[in-house]
């Protein structure tokens, strides 16, 4: 019978989806930074360590939400995040175990959690991206942006989690009504960009003078195009400028087991440091190893006085940037 | 002057000629039955009178006014034209009265109720007006429908098979009331129908469709009793064709020497039509035919005959017809039509 | 009264549960923080969401019923050139996932956004469903009815308004519905074109602040919208009028010189709705290199299976509901049939997260396992399936049920040999829009696979998140593709009634 055949020839998806089911004694990393990034480096450690890894690929911020639904039921062993924010969500809910000493003293005070919760991994530098034919007099500070001259010629990615964070950093440093009236002008100012990678595009292509990014956007485009090809140079703002803050991307564990650890120190080993280094142009943190390209050094970035373990309070942030009509 | 003229009017569908030369006149108040078989361009006629489609050549005038013709096709809502379709085609989101109402709407709420009332009144459906179509029978649908076409008082009423999905005793009963509807609101009609039966009690003229061409325009006696030729015959009632030889004015037949009713020339031969009704079983022990085969409807039967050189159908009064095994001699009441072959 | 079915009572109750299992997740979470909920609830900016969020259901929804009737009415009625391809051509965009819209109109005009934006993507996403439910009620309605309105003295639009639309105002109020419901409950395009909306702001309050209270008070609010949203379907779709079989040709209106005026119309919105993203994924694709085509074989193969997997699952439960509350309707069964509606409009992120709390804490033997996924489509989208399979199960008439049994079947088997295969048409239209919308869907499907499951949808995040747009243009073009299959195979049963018309 023609109904019977239809649903036998159903149900085999079903049962060929369902034998690709969790082995349970596998490490399980809830990962944030894509699979193309990640993907290799997880093989590396299986080759190295003959455990079992199985990843599980998501925005840092719907796995930390995950992570919160599931609670001490997560099967979840490591979580490796793309921004503090997402980690600070889940250490302050209870769920990450700490990072044990050797590990954690591995990188500088600055660039983890205080409270040795999670630890740093990588670090991306907020820098601005000009067109040195447009822009002849570099704005010294973040503030400078406010000007009435930027009308139309800066670019910001107001929904882009690092952009958030440097909100954040701002709000430390000079408070929510300084920060809201940069963001205001910003309102004016700015063209709005969904992505820092669009930012780059427009300024490369001419159609847009100076950007908000990351710095390992530029030098992601430069490896790909050749350095004296870009249009477009990079510029720090003055010391301790919030527009320098240095975010990091960082990894927490969840359930403490041998592996989870073996997976953290490898991701801090010499080759797992490297390897972010070279394949994201981000910085390195174990010090000691030192980043790809000729990258301002991170000890000579004059980044703010920021904790990161502060940048945790984005509902602020997005509340002030939704009152700049921003988002 | 005639209430409609359609004059020679064809009309091309692709390459295929549907109507040619059509043309018919209509007096005020009269109904003209269009009799055909299906295919024979009935709907079509229908469509052009009605306005949904355009002439290919020729022109319709309705009360003087030219509604199609090559350069113009009046548009279907500003000829006061009433339509009833074949599936009667109700407004099923609206009662009774609403559909009557339907086609109301520029009188006044009170002037609008009380026409309602009154179509409804004439078509018996007076306690039937909340109603919704689905909950009506196959003659009441076709009473509202009617009343509907009716009640804006259109120039013209076009009734296509209108009895069609009924059954045969529904269909007698409905035909007599429709009739008086129709006299009642002195309503100009074309009836669209393959049923003959129909065509003859329900039209003033009937005009006979075959294959695109009107081939013969009469009363309904005119059509019975001379149809234009051996297709007409048969397929207007029940005929019996005998081959047949003009001599001396009379026909010679094998059912004998018969008068015909038209002019016939001397030495022709051809075919006469009779019709089953016009023979005449004479009982009679010495016969030289024979009742082979009967079927009794009561009001009269149909007695097949089995003479020296034919089988013939002959219609004859129920309570007097010959039982099967009699004997009997056949005669042929009055004239036929003879045909030549040509 | 005839009792129902064991297994579709069953299968019914089991749908229901699921779909309250989302609002039982919300009120848990809105009971932890009731305070802080109202607070939330209280804000200024919770009145500009709200407004925002019904200016732009309200006016997708009008726009969306408006391309879609005029599509379907130019299609099935008039003697519009090449017809069958515009039928087609109105389709498409049901296979393209509405961020996927957004993105091809962002790549080229990087100014567009906001609400203009939102309005216009998503009405050209939806008008497919006004399109498919509108042309199939216009084919059905009496043809004959129309041309005696004409002949009672009403020019072509009286007819339209006073004849045509009630006939196919049920189907158009229920495709109308689902419009709405998308509208509320999407995510991608409006984040991608930057206009706020309760979703926009539940996934924020998920994703910026990890504060799961005021998402669950902004979430109980978007029920609340739906159920209202669904009164006033069910208030005024009118009832639905069952033509009789109607005699006689179907013939096709002639628009005369302006049969040209209406094909270039329907042409320009076909350019909008699927030309413009179709190229402009195109131009990306050819600039391509080493693109890896054996990755490309393993997710379209995954994308299938789960999208089959799925679509079956949910023509199951709602074959199961449809026969229950159509057939056997009680007081019960309405119940059941409503509340599997009232998630609908609920942001596919919700009902993930209330299915990881639930799966982690409640199952785990089922967590992270396909059969969560499948449950989530399953609240997701029954309710997409069940105006298809309704509707030809409630249009076969008892009689033959009863004819059936009277020749010995029992209930259940009247049912599976006579009722469903009448109805089969149907329900496997049902099974292809619910497998063509799990194809399109995201943001569940990254929070309940499997681990180490990829879809096109998965992999079209991936590269969109970390890559160029242009990357990710060969697994949208893919997806489209793919999803493009059942969405005509919904068209063809509409293109073969099309070409019945003369």
């Amino acid at each position: 019978m023609k109904l019977r055949g239809a649903l036998a020839l159903t149900l085999l998806p079903i049962l060929l989806l369902s034998g690709c089911s969790v082995e349970d004694d596998a490490l399980l990393v809830y990962s944030g930074r894509s699979e193309a990034l990640l993907g290799p480096l997880v093989e590396k450690f299986e080759q190295e360590s003959g455990l079992d890894v199985e990843v599980r690929y998501a925005g840092s911020a719907e796995l930390a939400a995950q992570l919160l639904e599931e609670g001490e039921n997560s099967p979840a062993d490591v979580f490796l995040a793309q921004d503090a924010g997402a980690l600070g969500a889940a250490a302050k809910a209870g769920l990450l175990t700490g990072i044990p000493d050797e590990i954690y003293s591995l990188v500088p005070s600055g660039y983890s959690a205080a409270d040795q919760s999670w630890v740093g991994v990588s670090g991306r530098a907020r820098v601005l991206v000009f067109d040195p034919g447009k822009v002849s007099e570099l704005p010294a500070s973040i503030f400078d942006l406010e000007d009435a001259s930027w009308q139309g010629r800066i670019g910001i990615a107001p929904t882009n989690a690092s952009f958030q964070a440097f909100v954040t950093a701002m709000r430390i440093l000079h408070g929510d009504a300084r920060t809201l009236a940069w963001l205001e002008a910003m309102k004016v100012n700015a063209v709005i960009y969904e992505k820092n990678g669009a930012i780059l595009e427009a300024v490369e292509a001419g159609q847009l003078d100076a950007g908000l990014i990351n710095h390992y956007y530029w030098y992601a485009r430069a490896k790909d195009v050749g350095q004296a090809q870009m249009n477009s140079r990079l510029a720090q703002f003055q010391a301790a400028d919030a527009g320098n803050l240095v975010n990091v991307a960082g990894v927490g564990i969840l359930n403490s087991t041998d592996a989870a650890e073996q997976f953290v120190s490898f991701l801090l080993s010499e080759t797992g440091q490297q390897y972010f280094a070279q394949e994201t142009r981000e910085y390195p943190l174990v010090e000691g190893i030192s980043p790809a390209d000729e990258l301002t050094p991170l000890a000579d970035i004059p980044t703010p006085a920021i904790d990161l373990s502060d940048l945790d309070t984005l509902a602020e942030t997005l509340e002030l940037i939704r009152q700049a009509g921003l988002i | 002057m005639p209430l409609l003229e359609i004059n020679d009017v064809s009309v091309c569908f692709g390459d295929t000629e549907v109507l040619s030369g059509i043309t018919l006149e209509l007096e005020s108040k009269q109904l003209l039955a269009v009799l055909g078989a299906s295919g024979a361009g009935k709907s079509t006629l229908m469509r052009l009178i009605a306005g949904f489609d355009s002439v290919g050549a020729g022109s319709i005038v309705l009360d003087g006014e030219t509604l199609s013709d090559t350069s113009k096709t009046v548009a279907p809502e500003k000829r006061s034209i009433g339509i009833v379709p074949q599936d009667s085609a109700l407004f099923p989101h609206l009662n009774v009265g609403q559909n009557i109402g339907f086609g109301l709407s520029a009188l006044s709420k009170e002037a609008r109720a009380e026409r309602v009332g009154e179509l409804l009144r004439l078509v018996r459906m007076e306690e039937f007006a909340s109603r919704m179509p689905q909950e009506l029978s196959g003659g009441q649908v076709q009473r509202v429908a009617l009343a509907r076409a009716l009640a804006p008082k259109p120039k013209l009423v076009l009734l296509d098979e209108p009895f069609s999905a009924l059954d045969a005793e529904l269909r007698g009963q409905l035909r007599e009331e429709v009739r008086q509807v129709l006299r009642a609101e002195g309503a100009t009609a074309v009836l669209v129908t393959h049923d003959q039966e129909e065509a003859l009690s329900l039209a003033d003229r009937v005009a006979v469709l075959r294959e695109g061409k009107i081939i013969q325009v009469g009363s309904p006696s005119e059509i019975y009793n001379s149809p234009a030729d051996v297709g007409i015959a048969t397929f207007l009632g029940e005929s019996v064709l005998v081959d047949g030889k003009v001599s001396g004015g009379k026909i010679l037949t094998d059912l004998g020497s018969l008068s015909a009713l038209n002019n016939v020339a001397e030495g022709a031969t051809g075919v006469v039509a009779i019709r089953s009704e016009n023979f005449y079983l004479q009982p009679n022990p010495t016969g030289d035919s024979e009742v082979v085969g009967r079927v009794f409807f009561g009001h009269d039967a149909l007695v097949e005959v089995q003479t020296p050189k034919l089988r013939i159908r002959a219609r004859s009064n129920g309570p007097f017809a010959p039982e099967v095994g009699m004997r009997v001699t056949v005669w042929v009441r009055g004239a036929v039509n003879f045909y030549p072959s040509s | 009264m005839q009792r129902p079915p064991i297994a579709a009572v069953a299968l019914g109750l089991l749908a229901a549960l699921a779909s309250l299992i989302p609002i039982g997740y919300l009120l848990l979470r809105l009971f932890e923080g009731f305070e802080a909920a109202l607070a939330e609830l209280a804000r200024a900016r919770t009145l500009e969401l709200l407004l925002n969020t019904i200016g732009l259901t309200v006016s997708v929804s009008l726009t969306a019923l408006a391309i879609g009737a005029v599509q379907a009415w130019l299609t099935v009625r008039t003697n519009l050139p090449l017809a069958p391809v515009f039928a087609v051509l109105a389709t498409l965009p049901l296979a393209i996932p509405s961020y996927v819209l957004a993105l091809g109109y962002l790549s080229v005009f990087p100014w567009f956004s906001g609400f203009w934006a939102a309005w216009f993507t998503l009405s050209l996403a939806t008008s497919p469903y006004v399109f498919l439910a509108l042309s199939a009620a216009l084919i059905s309605s009496n043809f004959a009815a129309e041309e005696v309105a004409r002949s009672l003295g009403k020019n072509r639009w009286q007819v339209i308004k006073s004849v045509t639309w009630p006939q196919v105002r049920p189907a158009a109020f229920a495709s109308v519905l689902l419009v709405a419901l998308y509208t509320l409950s999407e995510f991608g395009a409006i984040a991608l074109l930057r206009f706020d909306t309760f979703t926009r702001a539940i996934y924020n309050a998920y994703r910026g602040s990890f504060d799961r209270t005021s998402a669950a008070a902004l979430a109980l609010v978007l029920v609340a919208l739906t159920l209202v949203v669904i009164y006033f379907e069910r208030r005024y779709r009118g009832d639905r009028w069952q033509a009789p079989t109607a005699s006689g040709r179907k013939r096709r209106i002639d628009l005369g010189r302006a049969r040209i005026l209406a094909a270039v119309g329907l042409g320009i919105i076909g350019l909008f709705g699927a030309g413009v993203p179709v190229v402009s994924l195109i131009g990306w694709s050819v600039n391509q290199t080493g693109f890896d085509l054996l990755r490309l074989g393993e997710l379209v193969a995954s994308s299938l299976a789960v999208a089959i997997a799925a679509g079956v699952v949910i023509g199951i439960f709602a074959l199961a509901i449809s026969v229950w509350n159509l057939r056997y309707s009680s007081r019960l069964s309405g119940a059941v049939d409503l509340t599997a509606w009232a998630a609908h409009a609920l942001p596919a992120v919700v009902v993930a997260l209330a299915l990881v709390y639930f799966g982690a804490n409640l199952v785990p033997g089922i967590y992270q396992s396909i059969w969560l996924l499948l449950l989530g489509y399953l609240i997701l989208f029954l309710p997409n399936a069940l105006g298809l399979v309704g509707t030809p199960i409630a249009l076969v008439p008892r009689s033959i049920e009863e004819v059936a049994r009277s020749q010995g079947l029992s209930k259940n088997a009247a049912l599976t040999k006579v009722v469903l295969p009448i109805a089969l048409p149907g329900i496997l239209a049902g099974v292809a829009l619910a497998s063509l919308t799990v194809l399109k869907e995201l943001p569940a499907t990254l929070l309940l696979r499997p681990n180490e499951l990829d879809t096109l949808a998965t992999e079209l995040w991936q590269a969109t998140e970390v890559l160029a747009y242009s990357q990710a243009a060969p697994y949208a073009l893919a997806l489209i593709i793919i999803a493009g299959v059942p969405a005509l195979a919904l068209n063809a049963q509409a293109r073969k009634l099309i070409s019945e018309v003369s």
